[in-house]
C-alpha cells in the first residue's frame, strides 16, 4: 500500500470526510481539573465540532477502552416471546473510531476470536456491530508509564487490520489505507505521496517508542517469556501471588480492560402479558456472584481464587483455546487498580517464587 | 442467523411432585429438539431469568421434554411456587456434549446418583436401556437423605426388572419405612458390595459437588482409573455457549465441552472439587 503525507492543516479535512461516513468518536486529550490537581487525560468522546480546529491525535492509548462500541451497555439481546430482531436491525449506522492505538486494535482481534471466529456459536450482535465500525488507527508517539505491549510480543504501531493508519511526523501525518473503505477516504483527500525521508522519520519514531518500552519493562522480560506456563504451574504457589493481597474485589480492572468480555444475561419483565426483555451486561470474575452457585457453593473462594482467575483466564485458559494471550499490554488495569497492583509485578512475583522453590 | 440468546416457547403440560423439594415439569415444545443424554437446556421463566437443567426424559422424544427441578433459589423458587400447567416458559439449547455413549458399548456402566442428580441420569438410563443389547451391564447406585427425597420412585421396579440391570438404593439416615442400606452413597461402592468388573467399566456420577468428590476418591480406591470416571460437574452458567466466561474447569467450559467431563482430563486443574 502507498503511504501518503497529510499536512497538519489537512487533518481537519480528513475529519470532515469521516463525519460524512457516520458518527465519529475520537480519543482526545483533556484537561481534568479537580480541587486537588489538574492533569491531562486521554478520553474517548463523541466528536465536537468546536474542537476540530485544535484536535491532535494523542500520543498513546486512551484512559477508557473502545470495547463499549462492540459490547455496549446495556445491550438488549432478545425480546420474548416473538423476538423480532429489533436491536440487530437498528445497528445500521456506521461508527468511526479515530485515534485507536495498536493495543486497541489488538483487543478487537482478540474479541473477534471469541465472538465471531468461533465456528460453533457466532454472536449476531457483536458481528453486526463489528461490521459497522470504521477504524482509524495511529502510531503511539510515546509510551505510557503502565504500557507493556512489548512484553507480549506486540508493537506500539499497527501494520494491518485498520481502515486508515496515521503516523505523526514533522508538520503532519503519514497516512496509509488498509482497506477499501480507507482507500475511498484517501481518494477524497487527494494527499501527496510521502517521500523516503518521511518514511524514515516514521520508522525512527516507531523504533524510539519501542526502545522506550523496552527500557521501562526490562525487569519483566523473564516473567513474560511463557506466562501461560508460569500462571498454570505457579497457580498453587502461596507466596508467589502475595501482591494480590491488596485486591479489594472492586472489578475496576475487568471493567477498563479492553478484552475482558465476561458477561451475564439478565431478564426484565415489562409487566403482565407483555414481552420480557433480555439484556447482556458486563460481569466481572472479581465479583463473588460471578461464580457462586445455588446453595452458596463457590468454586472461586476465597478472594485470592478470584484474583488468580483473571490471570488464569488471560494467560492460560485463553491461550489454550486460541493460542493468544488475552491481554494487549495496554496497562489500563494497572492505572485503575485500587489496591495498587501492577500485573507485571504479579507475574514477576510468581516467577521469583518458583525459582526459589525449584532452585 | 439464529439468535443464540433467544428462548423458544415451551408449554408446561404437567407438573409432578417427586419429593417435598423436587418437581418434574413436563413440557410441550414449540419446535422439535433433539438432545443427547447429558446435554442441558437453559430454562427461562419469563421476566425472571434462566437456569440450566439437564432433561430427565428419554432423548428420542423431540416434541416433549421433562425437566426435574430442585427448589433452591431465585428461578427455581418461582418454578415451584408460581408456575402452573398451561404456563408458557422458554428454552434454549441443547448445549454441551452429552455423555460419550458410544464409548460405553461393550462395557459395564456404573451409574452413581445423589439427590436431584438422578434427574440427568434418568435420561442416560433410558438411553442405555435402548441399547442394552450392546452393553455388558448397567448398575445404578442412588443415594438420598431419606426415603422422602427419592425421585422417580414409581419407576424403580421397572428399572430393576430390565435385563442386565441392577438398582441399589441407600439413604443417609435411618427411616422407619426403610429396610435397605443406610449410609452415604459411597457405601454402595465398597469393594465387597460392588459387583462390577472394574477393568471393563465406565462410571458416570451426578450429584452435589461434595458427593462427586468422595465418590471419585472411593472409585479410585477400588481400582478405577481417572479415564474411566465421568463426572457431571456443576458450575454457575449464563450463556450456555462458552462466551460469558464463568463455567470453566481449567481450559474446559462445562457448557460447551461438558457438563460431563472425564476425571482424567480435569484432575490436575485448580478448584475441581473445592
Ligand atoms: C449443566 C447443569 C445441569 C443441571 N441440571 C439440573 C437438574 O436437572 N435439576 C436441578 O434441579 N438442578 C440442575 N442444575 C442446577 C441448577 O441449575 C441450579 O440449581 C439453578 O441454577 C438454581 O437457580 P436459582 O435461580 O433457583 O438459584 P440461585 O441461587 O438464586 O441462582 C441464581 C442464578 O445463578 C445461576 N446458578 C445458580 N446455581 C447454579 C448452578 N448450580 N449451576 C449453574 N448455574 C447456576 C442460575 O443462572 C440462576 O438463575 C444443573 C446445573 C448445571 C450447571
Ligand atoms: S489485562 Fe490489563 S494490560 Fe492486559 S489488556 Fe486488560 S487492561 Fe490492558
Ligand atoms: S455458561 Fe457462559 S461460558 Fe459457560
Amino acid at each position: 500500500m502507498k503511504v501518503y503525507f497529510l499536512p497538519d492543516e489537512k487533518l481537519k479535512e480528513l475529519i470532515k470526510v469521516l463525519k460524512g461516513l457516520g458518527k465519529v468518536f475520537w480519543s482526545r486529550e483533556r484537561e481534568i481539573t479537580s480541587a486537588r490537581e489538574s492533569r491531562t487525560k486521554i478520553k474517548i468522546e463523541e466528536l465536537e465540532e468546536d474542537a476540530i480546529q485544535d484536535y491532535r491525535i494523542p500520543g498513546f492509548r486512551s484512559y477508557d477502552s473502545f470495547k463499549t462500541f462492540l459490547l455496549p451497555l446495556p445491550s438488549k439481546v432478545a425480546e420474548y416471546p416473538d423476538d423480532e430482531w429489533i436491536d440487530i436491525k437498528n445497528i445500521k449506522q456506521k461508527t468511526v473510531l479515530l485515534g485507536l492505538k495498536a493495543c486497541d486494535l489488538c483487543a478487537f482481534s482478540l474479541l473477534d476470536k471469541v465472538f465471531i471466529e468461533d465456528p460453533e456459536f457466532i454472536d449476531p450482535f457483536y458481528k453486526r456491530r463489528r461490521q459497522t465500525l470504521i477504524l482509524i488507527t495511529s502510531d503511539c508517539t510515546r509510551a505510557g508509564k503502565s504500557c507493556f505491549c512489548n512484553l507480549l510480543g506486540r508493537t506500539p504501531y499497527v501494520t494491518s487490520n485498520f481502515d486508515l493508519n496515521l503516523s505523526e511526523i514533522k508538520d503532519g501525518y503519514l497516512i496509509e489505507s488498509g482497506s477499501e473503505i480507507g482507500e475511498n477516504i484517501l481518494k477524497n483527500l487527494s494527499p501527496v505521496e510521502s517521500n523516503e525521508e518521511q518514511i524514515q522519520e516514521r520508522d525512527k519514531n516507531r523504533k524510539n517508542v519501542m526502545e522506550e518500552l523496552t527500557a521501562q519493562n526490562a525487569d519483566f522480560v523473564e516473567a513474560f517469556s511463557n506466562p501461560d506456563i508460569l500462571v498454570s504451574e505457579g497457580y498453587k504457589s502461596e507466596e508467589g501471588w502475595n501482591l494480590g493481597r491488596t485486591c479489594v474485589s472492586c472489578g475496576a480492572c475487568t471493567n477498563v480492560c479492553p478484552v475482558c468480555y465476561c458477561f451475564t444475561l439478565f431478564d426484565r419483565s415489562q409487566g403482565e402479558g407483555k414481552k420480557s426483555k433480555r439484556f447482556r451486561v458486563w460481569d466481572s470474575c472479581q465479583f463473588k456472584g460471578f461464580s457462586q452457585m445455588a446453595g452458596g457453593l463457590n468454586p472461586r473462594f476465597p478472594l485470592m481464587e478470584q484474583f488468580k482467575n483473571r490471570y488464569y483466564h488471560k494467560f492460560f485458559r485463553f491461550h489454550e483455546r486460541y493460542n493468544e494471550y488475552k491481554c494487549t499490554g495496554c496497562g489500563r488495569c494497572i492505572d485503575n487498580c485500587l489496591g495498587d497492583i501492577d500485573m507485571r509485578e504479579v507475574l514477576s512475583g510468581i516467577k521469583i517464587e518458583r525459582e526459589k522453590v525449584n532452585g | 442467523m439464529d439468535n443464540i440468546y433467544y428462548p423458544f416457547e415451551a408449554e408446561v403440560t404437567d407438573i409432578k411432585k417427586e419429593t417435598p423439594t423436587i418437581k418434574t415439569f413436563h413440557f410441550k415444545l414449540a419446535k422439535p429438539v433433539t438432545f443427547k443424554a447429558g446435554q442441558f437446556m437453559q430454562l427461562t421463566v419469563p421476566g425472571i431469568g434462566e437456569a440450566p437443567f439437564t432433561p430427565s426424559s428419554r432423548p428420542g422424544e423431540v416434541q416433549e421434554m421433562e425437566i426435574t427441578i430442585l427448589k433452591t433459589g431465585r428461578v427455581t423458587d418461582v418454578l415451584h411456587n408460581e408456575v402452573k400447567v398451561g404456563d408458557r416458559l422458554g428454552l434454549r439449547g441443547p448445549f454441551g456434549k452429552g455423555y460419550p455413549i458410544d464409548k460405553f458399548i461393550g462395557k459395564e456402566i456404573l451409574i452413581i446418583g445423589g439427590g436431584v442428580g438422578l434427574a440427568p441420569l434418568r435420561s442416560l438410563i433410558y438411553a442405555l436401556f435402548d441399547r442394552v443389547d450392546d452393553l455388558k451391564k448397567i448398575s445404578i447406585c442412588y443415594g438420598t437423605k431419606t426415603t422422602k427425597d427419592q425421585c422417580f420412585k414409581d419407576e424403580y421396579d421397572k428399572w430393576a426388572a430390565m435385563p442386565k440391570t441392577s438398582l441399589n438404593l441407600t439413604i443417609d439416615v435411618l427411616c422407619p419405612d426403610w429396610e435397605g442400606t443406610v449410609g452415604v452413597v459411597t457405601c454402595l461402592l465398597e469393594k465387597d458390595r460392588l459387583d462390577v468388573d472394574v477393568r471393563n467399566s465406565y462410571t458416570v456420577s451426578c450429584g452435589p459437588q461434595i458427593m462427586l468428590k468422595f465418590v471419585t476418591i472411593k472409585l479410585m480406591e477400588v481400582g478405577f482409573k481417572p479415564e474411566q470416571i465421568y463426572l457431571s460437574m456443576n458450575r454457575r452458567m449464563s450463556c450456555g455457549v462458552g462466551k460469558c466466561g464463568r463455567c470453566n474447569i481449567g481450559p474446559y467450559y462445562l457448557c460447551k465441552d461438558g457438563p460431563d467431563l472425564c476425571y482424567a482430563d480435569i484432575k490436575d486443574y485448580p478448584n475441581v472439587f473445592d
